[in-house]
């Protein structure tokens, strides 16, 4: 039957060319489409899982309530009835016994390294210019080994903050923001405490806007006189053989402390629940695309199936039977589905190499971020091939059902 | 006898209308046999029960000693494609296949269309239409694809050939040519040809002539 469903096509070459290209299309698009957003997703991913470490532990979230503050304020023995009761959260929070932590941490097998963290609210200054922010204090030695943020240092290393005398590397984007230079000398200030010189002695840059724009890194024990709590730390990064196990471990910490346990993919839900998001709205493109494409397929094979109703009836009674005559519009649709779909993934491909050379200078990123994974070519190949296979299906029952004496009596 | 026709009726509809009435004749290995009569007498209806394309709604039509109303979905495809070959008013070739794909189209159905192709190509030449093999049906005349048609019909070397106003479309010259054609087969070949027309000459070309009024035998006459 694959002649004579060739011969089909070709006999209507203009209605074969439109499906074809709307299955290409459909393909295509769905190559393209899902390129971009899975290349932004594995960029994204890529930066986070660098700068965040796989397991943060940090003190838990202390909350101001009504009687402490009735308290600190008016002492003991006054009655305060508040309008507005105080809430929020305090700053000082700090993790309570963090030899616990490291001792635990140094014996399990699943870790690889960790580091002890403060970060503070400060605000950094320039001549007039000032900028609110987080400062976080590392332990460079080891920060190394928990991040990957080494690889991101545009000027500078982090061990350049070893030894601390009050050092700082901030992002590329604050620098800018700012005014200051490498080498330079910033004021750092953390509450109402006189602003600490810092030489800025390097840059980081991740590419994402949000943090380039903010972060700010010193050795821990600067952070920890300028926030007047020496000795304290208030998070500790951990980093593990196995970033699959990184949920599963931080479950079973959380109920060894009242510390705030969080794996990195729960620091960063809302990064998830944008890629959820993404991962709709590129399904639902493409699944209208095919829709479009489908309902082509199946006009063109129904009025197809219309037009060669006599051929239909001579094929019958010359003795080829229904399920013959379903076999050749079915592979019709095959024929298209299969044709089209490596057709679109090939343009696909194309249309992303070029892509990918266009130089985005307006942005943090030098180029678009593509992915080639196989998921892509093989999901677009399935979408197109079985959307024209389930198109094709319903004129070529309506087809093998046709008798040879209904068409001769109908004509 | 090839085929046997007993208490033949069949109705079409709701409430059922009755075309055939309970026809009972036999057609003999070989014999030409035409059916004729005014349009609406059910001459056509006719050659689809005997020849196996409708079941009778009662009766029997035996062929080749097999019921046809027993005989399963897949033996009836079979026993069309080996053993009958149909000629339409209008011809109902492919309009995408060349002439000679078109006469290669029952062997096709079970991959022996290479092996038919010299019978195929002398069928064209026999039919002188050698030099049209491979023009397709819309550049050639009514005359030239009733032609393939037959030649089609003919290319399984099928006993029986059921033929429904084979010259219907056709001019008189080319009308001619189709019935010298069908008879020189029958003659030649041996095989049963029962033809469906409404042309009393070319219905006296067969050998017994049928004549139906509102399904009804009314005439039987053998030349």
């Amino acid at each position: 039957m694959l002649f004579l469903a060739i011969r089909h096509l070709l006999s209507r070459r203009r209605q074969t060319i439109l499906i074809f290209l709307g299955i290409s299309l459909a393909s295509m698009v769905y190559v393209v489409i899902s390129g971009l957003y899975l290349g932004m997703q594995e960029y994204m991913i890529d930066r986070l899982l660098n700068n965040t470490a796989h397991i943060k532990i940090s003190a838990r979230d202390q909350s101001i309530d009504q009687p402490e503050m009735t308290k600190r304020f008016y002492g003991n023995d006054t009655a305060v009835s508040w309008i507005t009761p105080p809430s929020g959260k305090r700053e000082e929070a700090h993790i309570m016994y963090p030899q616990g932590w490291f001792d635990r941490l140094r014996d399990d097998p699943d870790v690889r390294a960790f580091a002890a963290g403060l970060s503070v609210n400060v605000i950094i200054s320039r001549r007039d210019t000032k900028r609110a922010g987080v400062l976080g204090g590392i332990e460079p030695d080891k920060q190394i080994k928990v991040t990957g943020l080494e690889h991101y240092m545009s000027v500078g290393s982090l061990l350049d903050l070893s030894g601390g005398g009050n050092k700082i590397i901030i992002g590329d984007g604050l620098l800018e923001r700012i005014g200051a230079r490498v080498g330079e000398t910033i004021k750092v200030s953390a509450g109402s405490e006189e602003p600490r010189p810092f030489k800025v002695v390097g840059l980081l840059h991740l590419g994402v806007a949000e943090i380039d724009n903010t972060l700010m890194l010193a050795a821990l024990r600067d952070v920890q006189q300028i926030n007047k709590s020496p000795g304290q730390i208030n998070e500790i990064s951990v980093s593990l053989f196995d970033l699959d196990r990184a949920q599963e471990l931080a479950d079973s910490w959380k109920l060894l402390s009242r510390d705030k346990v969080e794996s990195w993919s729960e620091a960063n839900a809302g990064f998830f629940e944008i890629f959820n998001l993404q991962d709709f709205i590129r399904y639902t493109i493409s699944v209208a695309i095919l829709l479009v494409a489908s309902f082509g397929i199946y006009n063109v094979l129904s009025i197809m199936v219309n037009q060669k109703r006599r051929e239909i009836a001579i094929l019958r009674s010359i003795g080829y039977s229904p399920h013959q005559v379903l076999e050749l519009f079915l592979i019709q649709g095959i024929i298209l589905g299969i044709g089209g779909a490596l057709t679109g993934l090939g343009i696909g491909v194309l249309l992303k190499q070029y892509l990918g050379t266009i130089e985005l200078q307006a942005m943090q990123i030098d180029h678009l971020n593509l992915s080639y994974a196989p998921s892509i070519y093989i999901g677009g190949f399935l979408l197109a091939f079985v959307s024209s296979l389930v198109a094709s299906v319903l004129p070529a029952r309506a087809a093998s059902k046709l008798t040879p004496i209904d068409i001769i009596r109908s004509e | 006898m090839a085929i046997v026709c007993e208490n033949l009726i069949k109705e079409f509809g709701e409430p059922p209308t009755r075309i055939i009435h309970g026809l009972d004749f036999d057609i003999a290995d070989g014999e030409f046999l035409s059916i004729s009569g005014r349009s609406g007498s059910g001459k056509s209806t006719l050659l689809y029960l005997i020849s196996t394309l409708d079941m009778p709604t009662e009766g029997f039509v035996t062929i080749d000693g097999k019921v046809s109303s027993d005989m399963s979905v897949e033996e009836l495809h079979n026993f069309r494609n080996e053993n009958i070959g149909f000629v339409f008013q209008f011809h109902y070739l492919l309009a995408e296949l060349t002439a000679l794909e078109n006469v290669l189209l029952p062997p096709r159905r079970t991959g022996m269309h290479e092996a038919k192709r010299e019978q195929a190509l002398s069928l064209l030449k026999d039919f002188g239409i050698e030099d049209k093999q491979n023009h397709l049906p819309s550049q050639m005349s009514g005359g030239e694809q009733q032609r393939v048609a037959i030649a089609r019909a003919l290319i399984m070397e099928p006993k029986y050939i059921f033929a429904d106003e084979p010259t219907g479309n056709l001019d008189s010259v080319n009308g001619q040519i189709v019935m010298e054609l069908l008879t020189r087969i029958n003659r030649d070949r041996g095989s049963t040809l029962v033809i469906v027309t409404h042309e009393q000459d070319y219905a006296k070309m067969a050998e017994r002539e049928i004549y139906l009024v509102d399904g009804h035998i009314t005439e039987e006459e053998t030349a």
